[in-house]
């Protein structure tokens, strides 16, 4: 066989895998239940992922990740060049978006039984999100190198350091010296850009994999009867491309009517600056004031890390084949209970911090 | 049931977007001056679109001669599809628009006691480093070997650039205009700061001495053909060599500091002034693009730092505002 001929029978392979795939992913079906108004989050989060993912990318193109030019970069792409403002906006708007559905889509599975057997692993991989999220925002606010980033990286890390044994060490990962200076700046932004996105992306991978191995949790009232099927392509894929686009047209109003705030530039030097914190944070904030000096690990890293270790365990705490919330009183009511603390501590967080701060 | 959840959800996910939307006020020093929009420039000082804008009270204190000076500047701004408007008012119990003028006692010249008040703004052309959190104090450098009065303003270094705007009762208010200038480092290539950083813009304005080559006396006086266009004010353009001095009688009053005619970029920022009931009312404003390198840009779409110091019959004592200063854009 001559290398001609060689070459073309392994185009002619490749092409019989391509089509072979496309064709097995044509036969692919899902329940037609997965079209419903409160299966939506899971795509949503998707097309929020995908925005975050394509308007970070374009930052990039513009971001310098040095203390000095750090801001004035950011400014520039935001100001400066066409679209820059809806860009970043997007990104700001779709990450606060993301926070609030991935709340939901967590509350409607644990509402509707959706982590029992066999569907633990796809429970668990879900929750493992949580565990991302935190770390995305340390390494994302930092980047704009304004004042409310800078100081509340400070915080951050104040509190990450209040952990037992690894605190330090963790400090000392992020940090890469003594001080939040060009090696802070240049970590924290290896890892949101890179680190982080593929650790998310094989994330959702996994979860979507194991969703398809274990299947989507049946309705609540199905009967015996099979449930019946819809083709994944083109119906499922077509619903996710458009909420996708329903996403960034929205998101891109939303952030050309009101721009994401860019504030005033870091200064190192002014410790008078407090930062207030973000909704999302309000009360893990009201958790850390509450418990102050040496016990301030029980608010910092004792109480969330075991939430979401409870969370995570919930399929193994919660073995009994009912779904039917009515039927798992023991659940639903701490779920109430977690959930009216977090409210009640970011409520008190907010009035705190905005109503009437003291200082 | 599941409607209700559903108008929930989404009064959820609309309340992300709000508290996403509006940016929480950081607990620090600086403070805010939201400019409001309005269609129809403001005609004047007395115009009732400055009567919808919540003045902000800017504090201000002294140094040097005027360390025990404290008071306050209340401050307005509009803007428009492409102006910016600002209102600033203050106590100020005297009009000293002196500048020491030249006054004849019968035998000689002398000069009067009096300087002239003033208010100024500094904004960044380019980002002046720290100026934010410290405002004007970053770019007030001496060495160290120099007294406090003779420090200068000047930034700390080429890439730095401000914007500053100059209001003089007695040199710019006169061509209703605030002199237009810009801010770098200082001229002394040993960068000790023994020279001031500031700089005109292009164009005409700004003033000259009154005065004889030995400075014994005044040079120019009012024209005598034509009808002085500011009267109390000697503007260059108006003004003739004096040839024969025995015309003047003791008490007669020339004007030692003379209003140059503004024009180009050093003319772009136009103002309205009155002082009535003891306090300066003083209009400012500008286009929010000049195109000229030696002014800020203005964007609405951004907060921009700024500093303000005012100054009471004074040359280099001045009040200045306490706080650093950011001017926000609302429409």
């Amino acid at each position: 066989m001559t290398e001609v001929e060689t070459s073309t029978t392994e185009e002619r392979s490749t092409v019989a895998a391509s089509r072979a795939s496309i064709a097995q992913l044509l036969q692919v079906e899902v329940p037609a239940d997965a079209i419903c108004w409160h299966r939506f989050f899971g795509a949503l989060q998707l097309a929020l992922i995908g925005l975050l993912f394509l308007s970070g990318a374009l930052m990039a193109l513009a971001y310098t990740p040095v203390p000095g030019m750090a801001y004035d970069s950011v400014d520039y792409f935001q100001f400066s060049l066409p679209l820059g403002n809806v860009v970043r906006g997007v990104h700001h708007y779709a990450w606060n978006l993301l926070l609030v559905v991935m709340g939901l889509h967590l509350l409607r599975a644990l509402i509707l039984g959706a982590y029992k057997a066999p569907r633990q692993i796809v429970w668990i991989s879900g929750v493992a999100f949580f565990l991302l999220m935190p770390l995305f925002i340390i390494t994302g606010d930092l980047l704009p190198w304004d004042q409310k980033g800078y100081w509340s990286t400070q915080v951050r890390f104040s509190i990450i350091a209040s952990i037992p044994l690894a605190g330090d060490f963790l400090v000392q990962l992020f940090r890469g010296g003594p001080l939040t200076g060009i090696v802070a700046l240049t970590r924290l932004y290896v890892l949101h850009i890179l680190v982080l996105p593929c650790a998310l992306v094989l994330l959702i991978g996994l979860h979507l994999y194991f969703l398809g191995t274990r299947g989507l949790s049946e309705p609540l009232t199905a009967g015996a009867a099979p449930r019946p099927k819809v083709p994944f392509l083109p119906t499922i894929v077509n619903r996710w491309l458009a909420v996708f686009i329903v996403s960034a047209v929205g998101l891109g109003l939303v952030a050309w009517q009101w721009p994401a705030a860019l504030g005033d530039p870091a200064d190192p030097t002014d410790s008078a600056f407090i930062p207030r914190p973000e909704w999302w944070v309000l009360f893990l904030n009201q958790l850390v004031a509450i418990f102050k000096g040496p016990f301030m690990v029980i608010g910092s890293a004792i109480i969330p890390g075991g939430l979401v270790f409870l969370l995570g365990a919930l399929p193994y705490l919660d073995r009994s084949p009912e779904r039917h919330p009515s039927k798992r009183m023991g659940v639903m009511v701490a779920t109430a209970v977690v959930l009216a603390a977090l409210t009640a501590l970011s409520v008190i967080g907010y009035v705190e911090h905005f109503v009437r701060p003291e200082h | 049931m599941f409607k209700w959840l559903i108008v929930g959800i989404a009064a959820l996910i609309g309340a992300a977007i709000v508290f996403a939307a509006a940016p929480a006020p950081d607990d620090t020093g600086v403070l805010t001056i939201t400019a409001r929009y309005v269609k129809t420039p403001p005609a004047g000082i007395d115009d009732p679109a400055w009567q919808r804008v919540a003045p902000v009270q800017v504090p201000v204190a002294g140094r040097l001669e005027m360390a025990d000076v404290k008071g306050t500047v209340s401050t307005k701004a509009l803007f428009t599809d492409d102006e910016l408007y600002f209102l600033l008012s203050w106590e100020d119990p005297t009009c000293s628009t002196v500048k020491e003028s030249w006054q004849f006692d019968g035998t000689q010249w002398v000069h009067l006691k009096g300087d002239e008040d003033r208010i100024a703004l500094l904004f960044e052309i380019a980002r002046i480093n720290q100026f934010s959190s410290k405002s004007c104090s970053v770019v007030c450098h001496s060495p160290a070997d120099l007294p406090r009065s003779q420090w200068h303003l000047a930034t700390k270094s080429p890439v730095e650039k401000g914007d500053l705007w100059h209001w003089k009762a007695a040199r710019s208010a006169p061509y209703r205009h605030a002199d237009d200038g810009w801010l770098t480092v200082a001229g002394n290539p040993t960068g000790s700061y023994r020279e001031t950083g500031r700089r005109a813009d292009a164009g005409d304005g700004g003033d000259i001495k009154n005065e004889t080559p030995d400075g014994s006396r005044p040079l120019y006086m009012q024209d005598p053909a034509r009808r002085p266009s500011v009267p109390g004010f000697l503007l260059l353009e108006e003004a003739v060599p004096i040839t024969d001095y025995s015309i003047f009688r003791a008490g007669d009053v020339i004007p030692y500091r003379l209003p140059v005619k503004p024009s180009a970029s050093r003319f772009d920022v136009k103002a309205e002034s009155r002082h009535a009931d003891g306090r300066w009312t003083v209009m400012l404003h500008r286009k929010f693009n000049t195109g000229q390198e030696d002014d800020v840009a203005f964007d609405v779409r951004r907060r921009f730092s700024f500093a303000m110091a005012a100054f009471d019959d004074s040359g280099a004592d001045h009040s200045k505002a306490t706080r650093s200063l950011v001017l926000d854009f609302k429409r």
